[in-house]
């Protein structure tokens, strides 16, 4: 026990003292995701604003009419109605506008005749502002339609309420946490797989290939320490850097959506109001409970064990240490991709034998547990699974430390 | 002949090595002494740092035996390693360690206490003229101090044993006489030392004993006059080619 400290203790003072190593275990966690999270809230708070202040131009055929319906269009916000010479549909496709109407000559005569009213709208599908445009457009077709039905009823002496018949009276039944955990169900699974293998990798190539490289591996195995205590002094340093990272991260996520989340989420529900197209409620509690952070906990271990007992394998293989980020670089791809496909399929339900894949069942658990879904077996099979996948991966990272064929590939 | 009655710490016995189907060592036999310098000559490739690794345990014989202060170096590796003390010619320190961190870091793993530690280092700094250097980070060292942090790394646990692998291998003269003094002064102790060398001037001038190696196979043991004077030769060189044409 004594010898797994000693070694422990030494492999993360070097650790601390390495540049690149401090910076994957602790500067990148603590600073970049923060950045990333907040850049892309900003982002889509930005583009959000900027789309509610865009102007669009809409160019309306026999605007000479001056009818109410044009004037209802024009009193629309951020709507500009535009003169034109050029063909309507030359100028929509050129850009020119982002709309064009045609109102038929005769709107009032129509309307005082009660008879139906078409009017045609010319739109380019795939330029944005033209589909704000259109939006604006029906809105405002919409109320003025609405005001001439009233109308029509009012003179047969109906009530204009007559038009009410079904109205929908939305409520939603996901609270305010469950929403959160949903939005932290794709964060915090990546987050934390992410770093249980970025922030152990930097030091599981130090203290293997890098000791390799630097010539003092073999004055290290000439000691009397055995090597299954080699291996569990580098793999504790290992798990907790990785550790480390995962904790940082949160932490520094959890304070970044703090301080910046709510703002943002208040601008966002006003420009979601405001705009015509209505992108969904940010309102989020980020607030986890007790026993999922302690479920959540207690699996991130399990998973970080596993992953270093793995990069510490993987990386004694190597002869140097820029073999060993050849090696280790790839893995992380291999790790995230599952997380992104996961993330991707809506309402995925996973057969159970997935919870019994490592790294895999983490994120599926997270994201069971953050919507406050505490299924017991898929939790007991998710810690089993890591659990022999960690004591495996110690076991072999032990024999590959006994190799003299791997340790002397020199 | 007084070596005769000197306590015998190595012992190798039929000794053969193969990797992959070639032969590093093949069925070799010797055995030295306490406070006796024994030379293990040959030229690259010989097998000499092969026969080394195994007498330090960490690599396994295909075949044979050796004992190392009565303890076999399969069955007892731990023992063995407790009273073997080795230096290489690859030198890595820990370089964002600093020289005593270094040594306090090998001491502690060699199971000494604190204060044992302690004193030791004192000595080891002081014997190897290690003072001024010893608080910085072995990363700014030379290659001289470089060679006595491993010097000083390699007997920070006295052992009864002390093995040097191409020690010279790479020094300037200043380094290189620092370890020639080092290991007259562990003879001097009663100390075992081999000294394992592709260089015949420094096995003539040091060794009491030397065993030629070629190929794997030892072709002779004998004192450095003795060997002379098999071959009829004045150096160890020329002794050495006579030797392998013999062969």
């Amino acid at each position: 026990m004594r010898n797994i400290f000693i070694i422990w203790r030494k492999e993360l003072k070097d650790a601390l003292r390495d540049k690149r190593t401090l910076m994957a275990m602790i500067v990148m966690p603590m600073v970049l995701m923060p950045l990333i999270i907040i850049g892309m809230f900003k982002l889509i708070d930005y583009q959000m604003q900027q789309a509610e202040k865009q102007v669009v131009k809409v160019a309306v055929e026999n605007k000479k009419n001056d009818s109410d319906l044009v004037e209802f269009i024009s009193s629309q916000e951020n709507l500009e109605i535009v003169n034109i010479s050029l063909d309507l549909e030359a100028a929509v496709k050129e850009k020119a506008v982002d709309l064009a109407i045609i109102v038929p000559e005769d709107i009032e005569d129509r309307i005082k005749k009660q008879e139906v009213i078409k009017i045609e709208v010319i739109e380019h599908s795939l330029n944005d502002r033209s589909d704000i445009a259109l939006g604006k457009v029906n809105q405002a077709v919409t109320a003025y339609n609405k005001q001439v039905l009233e109308s029509r009823f009012k003179d047969q002496g109906i009530s204009g309420n007559i038009l009410s018949g079904v109205v929908i009276e939305k409520r939603d039944v996901a609270t305010k946490e469950e929403i959160g955990g949903f939005g932290l169900g794709f964060l915090l699974p990546l987050l934390i797989v992410m770093w249980a293998n970025v922030g152990g990798q930097y030091i599981a190539i130090d203290v293997s290939a890098g000791e390799k490289e630097r010539k003092t591996l073999e004055s290290l195995l000439l000691t009397p320490v055995k090597r299954l205590e080699i291996v569990f002094g580098k793999f504790l340093a290992v798990s907790t850097s990785a550790l480390t990272s995962v904790v940082i991260s949160l932490v520094s996520i959890y304070i970044a959506i703090n301080q910046f989340g709510f703002k943002i989420e208040e601008n966002i529900d006003k420009s979601v109001q405001n705009t015509a197209s209505g992108a969904g409620g940010f309102a989020m509690d980020f607030s986890i409970e007790p026993a999922a952070l302690l479920v959540i906990f207690a699996v991130s271990i399990l998973l970080v064990l596993v992953f270093s007992a793995i990069l510490l394998s993987i990386s004694i293989f190597a002869k140097s240490y820029k073999e060993a980020q050849n090696y280790l670089g790839p893995s992380y791809m291999i790790i995230i991709l599952p997380v992104v496909i996961v993330n991707s399929i809506p309402n995925f339900k996973p057969p159970l034998a997935l919870f019994a894949v490592p790294a895999v069942n983490t994120i599926l658990l997270f994201k069971e547990i953050l919507v406050g879904a505490y299924d017991w077996g898929h939790i007991a099979i998710t810690v089993g699974s890591l659990a022999i996948s960690a004591l495996l991966a110690i076991w072999t990272a032990t024999k590959i430390y006994s190799n003299e064929k791997v340790l002397f590939r020199v | 002949m007084l070596m005769n009655n000197r306590e015998s710490l190595i012992q190798v016995n039929n000794l053969s090595k193969k990797f992959n189907g070639f032969v590093a060592v093949d069925s070799i036999s010797f055995e030295t002494k306490a406070g006796e310098i024994f030379g293990l000559l040959g030229p690259n490739g010989a097998g000499k740092t092969t026969t080394l690794r195994i007498t330090s345990s960490i690599l396994q014989p295909t075949s044979g035996s050796v004992e190392v202060c009565g303890c076999d170096v399969v069955k007892d590796s731990q023992k063995v390693r407790e009273n073997i003390g080795i230096l290489t010619t690859e030198i890595g320190v820990y370089d964002r360690f600093t020289g005593r961190e270094n040594l306090a870091y090998f001491g502690e793993l060699y199971g000494l206490g604190r204060e044992q530690l302690d004193d030791r280092i004192e000595v080891l700094s002081k014997l190897l003229d290690m003072q001024e250097f010893l608080d910085r980070k072995a990363g700014t060292y030379s290659t001289g101090m470089k060679q006595k942090l491993a010097i000083a790394r390699s007997i920070i646990h006295d052992p009864q044993v002390v093995i040097l692998d191409e020690p010279t291998t790479g020094l300037d003269v200043l380094a290189s006489l620092t370890v020639v003094d080092f290991m007259r002064m562990e003879k001097k102790a009663g100390k075992s030392v081999i000294l394992s060398t592709h260089r015949m001037s420094d096995a003539e001038k040091l060794c009491d004993r030397v065993a030629i190696m070629h190929k794997g196979k030892l072709i002779d043991l004998d004192t450095v006059k003795g060997l002379l004077r098999k071959t009829k030769t004045v150096d160890l060189e020329e002794a050495f080619l006579k030797m392998i044409n013999n062969k």
